[in-house]
């Protein structure tokens, strides 16, 4: 299938870009890599008036540092996450879930602020930036905001972001070479959606625990019960795996969600998260 | 002895592959002619409905077109002799129903393909939407909702097979071993879709199709019925052809729709078929039921089997070769390399509101070996026997060559129970057995598993005149000319599409006659160039074409040592043919000075020259040609994770036979990428359907196909045993790799998780099958 | 209609196109560079990849005009690449190809892996490759001929025969 027609505009400035959005109040789409709109359109399932180009835009594509934080702009690509452009950050943790996300070709186009706003429940940075404590910057009509990750997400494929804003960047907390981390995905073959991701962070220094699960059929959760947990551990034993997954059940619990609605990926959330337990003690 | 470098039997690079490394094939999409304009179909989003109404909008009208606008374009009818068969009319354009999600509605056209998909926007299609009947073991009972209202039932047709005395067997025997096996509905998903260009030629008064086809004589049969053309007025080319494994042997709505547009509006149309379109419309392939009983002694020799399939058809028979022709075949290939004496079949081909069958690399033989081979271990549990051993003492043996089936099969050559030890050996079976008494994880099992199976290749016409298909494969013609400057031109019949018969025809050509294949072109897919043959499918190609060759430059051999005989003024008997020219003891003239006096100087010819000169025209079938048997062993090694259901390919070998090899680095990549295609029905591939009808695997990013990552490095092993009836003994063995993976990779499955009683019965394993399987296991082994 | 302008193979394009217009349907049907197929429109399979300012991307989702001053290289660039005409021997010699048409698309990612992981394992190679779908060969024999490029630029040996 080939897409509806639309314009195309590539503004100068992010200001403009913001006009551009204003204008044409929801029926304008930001376009960076396009690697996860060009599907969509290609198949009519969006058919915007007109796409607004923000990928060249100098401000987006900065990785800087900012006090203990880092600011990743939104168009810079997956690939050169993999390849070490904000290694600092997360000594090999971003680079490593970069490296996972679909395939090299996609990855030299797609960004992770494009990643991000398209807010797929399948997709590998929101649950990890989540459990990173990251915080998205926002860009509007109404001027800046910062947005916790956390709360970027409204529901599948839907964010709070205002149709006359664009997501500009993500500012990621420094994570100590203390730390452990790990990072779970199960899909049936590499790049293409996973069934369950499951995140976990540990940041003993700034006592702080984070597990976070992903599952295609709802957006990222915190699962806190499972933290609190996950933080007394010294290891993972046969009892101490029981118990984590005792947790993630009592978590999904507490978001309302039951085995009953699909057992296989309610399984499916426990073994993801003490698998990534078990991967972050073993770092 | 074959001692020809270049000749039969050598791993010779091939011919086509420098085209395509450099991006220069030529595919249907790649041509791009004058004034064309791209076409873009309507589908139907419902799996049955009465078309109330189509409303094309008043712009759009000399764009769109729907049923109304194809006057005298008959239907696409498939049809079968077979006693019972129910034939449907497909028409190219819906008319009053549609019966499956895709079927085409309206057709539009436009200078782009985004455009006429716009214009298409504007259509209105009223629908009264009808139950749908979406399993093919519900639209067998009598009071399924019908299909064709014309129909009292939706059985597109049964057959009972009868050998021997089954219900004695029942009697005496010692077990009695009953399973139900699924497979479930694919989409066959070459990487090229199909595709069809058509344009009228003024000069040559002919509409000239390109197509991706397999068998462009055959597409153009019944094309030019369809279109009411005479078939001097048709010409059909089909180019390179991105991968065919059976999607593009049959006439599809499309291509008709798209030539009665060319010839309508006069211009050059194209259809190029898109991926949504292809897992939507085409999912049409591999979806069968099964319940089969064997009757065993006590060590598990089997003495008998009672079997039913069930085969889903889909809403429509395809043209030429039915919706019935899987399960037509099913019974006569139940027994596979087995020695069983007494057989009972039922074979029903059912019609669903389901994209028309197609069939896929194998045909019914994935299907019938996955419930043979998954029996067979179920035979062997029972007994407590090794599943390779069970199947070795079953098996019809090299001394019984040439053998007769009970279901009057003969199968020529062969030594089916080496290949169950050589594939034991190859993939370490003692080693495996080892590991898995040692193995201490409780969520990470190893299993073994083993699938055998006899492939029938290259049938003549005394085996598909019982099929009841309209056509049948008669001699199998080449052309062979040697060109002014003394090289080869041949001119064949098949197509070639990824098997390398460029290269493997000039192959032959090289050791009858001695010369080099780089100068021998192999010219193929073009009704106006080439003879007119059945084209490339059952594993049929160089078996067929390839005796063509042989006994075509046979004669011209003959023909060149006439003339060389003279030219070097000696006696025939006393000269050869050998490195690209003809030798007596003390002289030798090249093949360029025999083609030179014959196009320039026939003053220098013999008097008494055959008068047709250096083009031979050949026939050929092989005598008996009731088939040429490959067969092959697999196994499968696996990891069953039984956190997730993810099973993991350890290991994985093959020992094959398939004859003399033509070119062995060929047949190897014939092997491993059917194999693969396997695996994806193994563990992968599924196009799943709701309740209405809807198909819920419209993208690749729901319908899996294997990559890189999904392959294990595959073992080969090569047994060769001749045919004693082919030229050089060669068999076909294009599809066989496909055969065998579900079987062995279930068989290895349910060896893993043999302590916990999970037997899986359907294909594809995925992750979910799995992990219920192991629950049902579990509560079944729970005290109550 | 949009204005599109591109370094393609090496020469200066400019052309004004309907937005929608992908990359690989302005290669193929607009510049007549058939090379670059395609398949699923989706981005996944692979088929349709080429080098965008020297990186293998996907240019069925890719569209023409957001390529503004790239560097747009498709099959039909890389008769003369040195590295290129390693891959094609050696695709050659180790039948990494039966009905061509994933062969362009799984050219460019052979280059990508062979000049950007000098050092890949075999399994690094099927993970780099798991974004290039192909029904035909059971990528066996692709593996096999990155495995033989590698090797020979490691070495420091010349080509394989024609």
């Amino acid at each position: 299938m080939k897409p509806r027609e639309f314009d195309y505009q590539r503004p100068a400035t992010i200001e403009h870009a913001i006009e551009l959005l204003a204008e044409h109040g929801g029926e304008a789409r930001v376009i960076a890599g396009g690697q996860s709109l060009g599907p969509m359109l290609n198949l009519r399932l969006a058919s915007p008036e007109i796409l607004v180009d923000i990928s060249k835009l100098s401000e987006l594509t900065q990785v800087q540092v900012r006090g203990d934080r880092f600011f990743v702009g939104a168009a810079v690509r997956h690939a050169d996450i993999e390849d070490g452009v904000v290694r600092e950050a997360t000594p090999g943790f971003l680079d490593r879930v970069a490296g996972g996300i679909a395939y090299r070709a996609v990855r030299n186009r797609g960004t992770i602020g494009g990643s991000l706003a398209h807010a797929d429940p399948a997709g590998d940075w929101l649950p990890v930036l989540i459990a990173l404590d990251a915080v998205g910057v926002a860009r509007g009509s109404k001027g800046v905001r910062e947005i916790p990750i956390a709360g970027l997400v409204e529901g599948v494929m839907t964010t709070c972001l205002a149709f006359d804003e664009i997501l500009t960047g993500v500012l990621i907390p420094r994570l100590p070479s203390t730390a452990r981390w790990g990072h779970c995905k199960f899909c049936r073959k590499p790049g293409e959606f996973a069934d369950a991701i499951a995140t976990v962070v540990m940041d003993r220094e700034r006592n702080r625990c984070r597990v976070v699960l992903a599952q295609p059929v709802r957006p990222p959760l915190r699962l806190d019960q499972t933290a609190q947990i996950v933080a007394t551990l010294g290891g993972l034993t046969d009892g101490s795996q029981a118990a984590v997954r005792d947790a993630v059940a009592s978590d999904l619990g507490t978001w309302g969600i039951s085995a009953d609605a699909d057992p296989y990926l309610f399984r499916l959330a426990a073994v993801a998260v003490a698998r990534a337990v078990q991967q972050a003690f073993d770092r | 002895m074959l001692v020809n470098t270049s000749g039969v039997g050598s791993s010779i690079h091939r011919m086509e592959d420098d085209r395509f490394l450099r991006g220069r094939g030529q595919y249907v999409s790649d041509i791009a002619s004058r004034g064309m304009w791209n076409a873009a179909f309507l589908r139907s989003p419902i799996a049955h409905a009465r078309i109330k109404s189509i409303e094309v909008p008043t712009e759009g009208r000399k764009q769109i077109f729907t049923a109304a606008n194809l006057q005298g374009l008959k239907p696409i009818r498939g049809i079968s002799s077979l006693p019972g068969f129910q034939a449907s009319d497909l028409p190219v354009l819906a008319t009053r129903k549609v019966r499956y999600v895709g079927e085409c509605v309206a057709v539009a056209i436009a200078p782009t393909r985004a455009e006429a998909e716009d214009l298409l926007d504007g259509v209105v299609v009223e629908y009264e939407e009808l139950e749908a009947v979406v399993e093919a073991l519900e639209a067998r009972e009598p009071r399924a909702p019908l299909v064709h209202d014309e129909w009292s039932n939706n059985i597109v047709h049964h057959m009972t097979s009868n050998f021997g005395d089954i219900e004695a067997v029942a009697k005496t025997a010692q077990h009695k071993v009953t399973r139900e096996f699924r497979t479930s509905r694919q989409a066959i998903m070459p990487m090229e879709g199909r595709a069809a260009h058509a344009c009228y030629d003024s000069r040559q008064d002919e509409l000239v199709v390109h197509i991706s086809s397999q068998m462009p004589h055959l597409i153009g049969i019944g094309l030019a019925q369809i279109l009411g053309l005479d078939q001097r007025h048709l010409r059909v080319v089909s180019p390179d052809v991105g991968g065919g494994f059976g999607l593009k042997i049959f006439l599809e709505p499309e291509t008709v729709v798209v030539a009665w547009l060319a010839m309508r509006v006069g211009r050059p149309i194209r259809w190029i078929e898109d991926n949504h379109e292809h897992l939507t419309a085409d999912a049409n392939c591999r979806e069968h039921r099964y319940r089969v009983t064997a009757y065993t002694d006590d060590r598990g020799k089997i003495l008998g089997l009672d079997a039913e399939i069930v085969v889903d058809g889909g809403a429509y028979s395809m043209w030429p070769w039915t919706s019935s022709c899987e399960a037509a075949q099913a019974a006569g290939i139940l027994t596979g390399p087995y020695d069983i004496k007494h057989l009972r079949a039922e074979a029903l081909t059912v019609a669903t509101n389901k994209p028309p069958l197609c069939v896929y690399r194998g045909v019914a033989r994935p299907g019938v070996c996955f419930a043979t081979e998954l029996l067979i271990d179920a035979i062997a549990r029972t007994v407590e026997r090794e599943p390779y051993a069970v199947r070795i003492d079953n098996m019809v043996v090299a001394a019984q060559m040439p053998y007769t089936t009970i279901t009057n099969k003969i199968y020529d050559s062969g030594d089916y129970p080496r290949s169950v030890r050589d594939a034991a050996e190859l993939i370490g079976l003692k080693e495996i057995r080892e590991r898995q008494k040692l193995q201490r994880s409780k969520n990470r099992l190893i299993g073994v598993g083993f699938a055998s199976f006899t492939e029938q290749t290259a049938h003549g016409t005394s085996v598909a005149m019982k099929m009841g298909v309209e056509l049948v494969p008669g001699f199998e013609p080449a052309r062979v000319r040697m060109t002014p400057d003394g090289q080869l031109v041949i001119e064949v019949a098949i197509h070639s599409h990824g098997q390398g018969l460029q290269t493997t025809l000039a192959q032959i050509a090289s050791e009858v006659l001695g010369i080099d294949p780089r100068l021998v072109t192999v010219r193929y897919g073009d009704t106006a160039v080439s003879p007119f043959g059945t084209g490339t499918y059952a594993s049929r190609s160089i078996v067929m074409a390839g005796g063509a060759v042989s006994r075509a430059c046979k004669n011209l051999g003959e023909r060149i040592k006439e003339i060389g005989a003279h030219l070097l003024q000696s006696d025939i008997s006393s000269v050869k043919i050998e490195n690209g020219g003809v030798s007596s003891d003390v002289a030798r003239v090249e093949f360029a000075a025999i083609a030179r006096a014959w196009y320039l100087h026939p003053e220098e010819l013999p008097r008494d020259v055959n008068e047709s000169g250096l083009t031979v025209v050949q026939g050929y079938r092989p005598e008996p040609d009731g088939g040429a048997f490959s067969y092959a062993t697999h196994a499968a090694v696996v990891a069953v994770d039984t956190d997730t259901g993810q099973v993991e390919l350890l290991d994985y070998a093959v020992v094959e036979d398939c004859g003399q090899m033509v070119n062995p680095m060929i047949v190897n990549g014939q092997v491993i990428g059917g194999t693969v295609q396997g695996i994806g029905t193994a563990l992968y591939e599924e196009i799943a359907y709701d309740e209405r009808g809807q198909s819920l695997s419209g993208s690749l990013a729901q319908y899996i196909i294997p990559g890189a990552t999904e392959v294990p490095d595959i073992k080969l092993g090569h047994i060769v045993t001749p045919s004693p009836w082919t030229e050089f003994g060669i068999k076909g063995m294009g599809e066989g790799g496909a055969i065998a993976p579900p079987a062995a990779i279930a068989n290895a499955v349910n060896d893993a998780l043999r302590e916990l009683g999970v037997e899986i019965c359907e294909t594809p394993i995925s992750p979910r099958r799995l992990m219920a399987a192991i629950a049902r296991a579990s509560s079944r082994r729970a005290p109550a | 209609m949009t204005n599109v302008k591109m370094l393609l193979n090496g020469r200066q394009v400019s052309a004004t196109v309907s937005a929608r217009t992908s990359l690989a349907d302005f290669v193929r049907d607009h510049e007549g560079l058939t090379g670059t197929h395609v398949t699923c429109e989706q981005g996944i399979c692979g088929a349709c990849t080429l080098m965008i300012d020297g990186r293998p991307s996907r240019s069925c989702i890719t569209f023409a005009v957001t390529c503004w001053e790239s560097d747009v290289r498709t099959i039909e660039a890389f008769e003369e690449d040195e590295i290129m005409e390693l891959l094609r021997r050696c695709f050659r010699e180790a039948h990494a190809l039966q009905c061509g048409y994933c062969t362009p698309g799984m050219l460019m990612t052979a280059r990508d892996i062979v000049t950007r992981l000098p050092n890949a394992s075999r399994e690094r190679i099927r993970l780099e490759l798991s974004g290039n779908l192909c029904r035909c060969t059971g990528y066996l024999g692709i593996i096999n001929a990155i495995e033989m490029a590698l090797a020979r630029r490691r070495g420091g040996l010349g080509m394989p025969q024609t």
